[in-house]
């Protein structure tokens, strides 16, 4: 089992919420050097109160318990990076009627890229988070494991960091539960102990995405604009408000009088129609991922691994059917339900997390390819 | 070690002995007409009379206020309130003010008033040419820092100021780094007002003075009551009035010491620095300046990342400005004085004073040099 022994210097990357406070107390505990630092991500709503993380009363929570456990606390400005790696992407995506995951990015590119810089300048061997996820090796080499309460498994957001990371990430609170963690916290004196947890997107404090996008795209962007609904046959059955408001899966918002309950199916972001069907027609035989990325050996054409499409969904098996650099297509061997472009497809085997990428596509059919 | 005493100062031990006694029996208000109340008028004018002679003023012309940006806010939002209706409606001052000036123009500008920035030079010297133009009989007051706070570039007070006031200018100074460091006398010397800080020079954070020359036309921040001649109502704070006065003649009496001492320190530093660090950038170092400020950065580095392994060695010092939730970004001044981002983001400010020692500055030159090293070599390789 890798991990700091006393004495180690950790950076633990500190939200101001419970579950990275206990993260940082387990290792003060366990006798390691342990520097907290916070990160300053965006310069929206710093002064909403009571926000879980990122506003100036995060911030102090998170120095407050760095206090209580008698460990250094710093702030670290990476508004610019976050902007760029992060912000612009989720704007983008959703122009293009992609439904992003902002933590994905945020945890590949900020957390633990720019804020592993800020581990070099200080000379910790490690970096610390308050994930639920869990590492521990595999044949010799550090391996991600999920959490172990599946209710709290944190690891399909962290299936896009570098590989050569996992060999400086510590995971302290990923055996486990909520309730444990809270527990911890009362135990050290933390303020956390009892906090709200944060179900917002840090930078859309209020849950609006579409008050974001208004303010980066402008109000008559054409993805906040008007379009059609439409059936999957082409008929149009009413207008929508801007297709950034809808997201494959999603039931809310739609026209009524039809039989069968309604989903959206399909957004085409050129002709700004939002397709909408019903529960058969979301399911797909099959997914197609860019992006891809893995924190293990790759796997192999003809392997069958487990795969997640959302992050509150269950593991389908599949059967990888073309692999190249940056992209993946897997055969389901059951059909999955929703798979909305710009989620991540997260690709496990048991509770390893393998690898993953970003969904470009979902297949209703299969193709017959050479290699099956 | 304490390398950052621009920032704040500790409480000096006579500064403490002489406030504790406000503290318990000499508790009163000085406002009351009974004994307790006596006592404590007689020490606040005592205060304000040996605040006066450390300032070469009339007792009447110090007001005591909350600190520097109280001082600022209330010279120069006071000075255009009073004579924006008499058509003085301008603000003059420089892009490398404290916030606490800056911000008070902007609301100038806010309140329908104009807000003219004087243009400094890669020194961070102001544009004396520039300063003319923009002193008219359209402005109401001018305020230009004496010495500034993040890299001890001197101005020309005096001079600017009997320049504003040639042209019916009501000039201000934010003196909160110059005093101690500079001689001051409002006897000579033409400036209207002038914004001290107590916890720059040993007194407790929460307490300072503005001067206000006689007859100089100032509206009040606050309404209330008559204390301060009405200028600054609310029961006034005699025990860190005391504490300010005492700490004021502690620093004029050892001036000449403390100056000598601080800049030989600085210019051991900085020689020691630069022979070790070829391509070190100190800011202003063409320029007069304090004896107590060195701005510096060091090419491939990052002030956010130092700041940190400085302080994880024991070493406290700052960067720019630092934002309210205390992380970093790129000092206004330095990008006033055109410096380049990636030079701005490097800099580290380091302010001596009561704390340092000889040996103390040998430790801190090391460890720079040995961060210095690290953030631009090669990255470690943990394995």
């Amino acid at each position: 089992m890798t991990g700091p022994v006393a004495g180690e210097r950790v950076l633990v990357a500190m939200s101001g919420g419970v579950d990275s406070s206990v993260a940082a107390a387990l290792l003060v505990g366990a006798g390691c050097d342990v520097v907290g630092v916070t990160m300053k991500l965006h310069q929206d709503g710093a002064d909403v109160p009571d926000r879980p993380c990122c506003s100036l009363d995060a911030t102090s929570d998170a120095r407050r318990v760095c206090d209580t456990l008698g460990i250094p606390h710093y702030v670290t400005n990476l508004v610019d990076h976050f902007t760029d790696d992060v912000l612009r992407d989720f704007v983008s995506e959703y122009a293009r009627g992609r439904t992003p995951i902002p933590c994905v990015r945020c945890n590949t590119f900020t957390k633990f890229r720019d804020l592993l810089h800020k581990a070099d300048a200080i000379d910790a061997r490690w970096l610390a988070t308050g994930h639920y996820a869990r590492m521990g090796m595999r044949n010799g080499q550090p391996v991600m494991r999920r959490g172990l309460d599946p209710a709290k498994d944190q690891s399909y957001f962290l299936w896009g960091i570098d590989r050569t990371v996992l060999d400086r990430l510590v995971l302290p609170i990923g055996s486990q539960t909520k309730v444990e963690t809270r527990e911890i916290a009362k135990r050290f004196g933390l303020r956390t102990a009892n906090k709200v947890e944060s179900q917002d997107i840090c930078f859309v404090p209020d849950g609006d995405h579409v008050r974001v996008l208004r303010e980066h795209l402008g109000d008559d962007a054409p993805s906040l604009s008007p379009g059609p609904f439409r059936l999957t046959t082409g008929e149009v059955v009413g207008e929508h408000d801007g297709f950034a408001r809808f997201t494959v899966g999603q039931r809310k918002g739609l026209p009524g009088g039809f039989a069968d309950a309604m989903f959206v199916v399909e957004i085409l972001p050129d002709e700004r129609a939002v397709v909408i069907g019903p529960r058969d027609a979301l399911l797909g035989r099959g997914v197609v991922a860019h992006d891809v990325s893995w924190l293990v050996d790759a796997p192999r054409v003809g392997d069958t691994v487990h795969v997640q499409v959302r992050s509150r969904a269950k593991a389908a098996a599949a059967t990888i059917i073309r692999l190249d650099d940056t992209v993946i297509e897997l055969a389901f061997h059951e059909p999955v339900s929703a798979i909305s472009p710009g989620q991540s497809l997260v690709i496990y085997d048991g509770d390893v997390v393998l690898g993953g990428g970003v969904i470009k596509s979902s297949r209703r059919e299969l193709l017959i390819v050479g290699s099956m | 070690m304490y390398l950052d005493h621009a920032s704040t100062t500790p409480v000096r031990a006579e500064v403490l002995a002489a406030m504790e006694p406000f503290f318990g029996p000499r508790f009163g208000n000085p406002s009351s007409v009974h004994r307790w109340g006596r006592e404590a008028r007689v020490s606040l004018d005592e205060a304000r009379e040996r605040l006066a002679v450390c300032l070469g003023a009339h007792p009447d012309e110090v007001c005591f206020t909350s600190g520097g940006t109280e001082g600022d806010n209330f010279a120069i939002l006071g000075a255009y309130r009073t004579q924006k209706s008499g058509g003085r409606t301008a603000a003059v001052t420089t892009p490398i003010e404290h916030k606490a000036v800056l911000a008070a123009v902007h609301q100038v500008a806010a309140e329908g008033g104009e807000a003219r920035l004087v243009r400094v030079d890669a020194n961070g010297c102001l544009d004396r040419a520039d300063f003319t133009r923009c002193i008219d009989t359209h402005v109401a007051v001018a305020s230009v820092m004496w010495v500034n706070n993040e890299i001890g570039v001197m101005q020309d007070v005096p001079s600017l100021a009997a320049e504003a006031k040639a042209n019916g200018v009501v000039f201000h100074t934010d003196a909160v780094q110059a005093f101690g460091k500079t001689a001051i006398n409002a006897a000579t010397m033409p400036f209207d007002l002038l914004t001290l800080s107590g916890h720059k020079i040993g007194a407790p954070k929460g307490i300072g003075a503005l001067f206000i020359r006689r007859n100089t036309p100032l509206e009040p921040m606050f309404h209330g009551g008559s204390q301060d001649r009405g200028r600054r109502p609310g029961t006034e704070n005699v025990a860190f009035a005391v504490g300010l006065a005492t700490a004021a003649e502690l620093v004029l009496a050892e001036h000449a010491v403390e100056d000598r001492r601080l800049r030989v320190m600085r210019e051991t530093f900085e020689a020691r620095l630069h022979a070790r660090i070829t391509d070190l950038v100190i800011h202003g170092e063409q320029a007069a300046r304090a004896p107590h400020i060195t701005n510096l950065s060091i090419p491939g580095t990052d002030s956010e990342s130092m700041l940190m392994a400085l302080d994880l060695r024991g070493i406290a010092c700052s960067a720019g400005s630092a934002c309210q939730s205390g992380s970093v970004s790129a000092s206004h001044v330095l990008t006033a004085m055109g410096v380049p981002p990636s030079l701005a983001n490097a800099a580290l400010r380091i302010s001596f004073g009561c704390l340092n020692d000889d040996a103390g500055i040998e430790r801190a030159i090391d460890v720079l040099c040995t961060l210095a090293a690290k953030a631009r070599g090669p990255q470690p390789a943990f394995a």
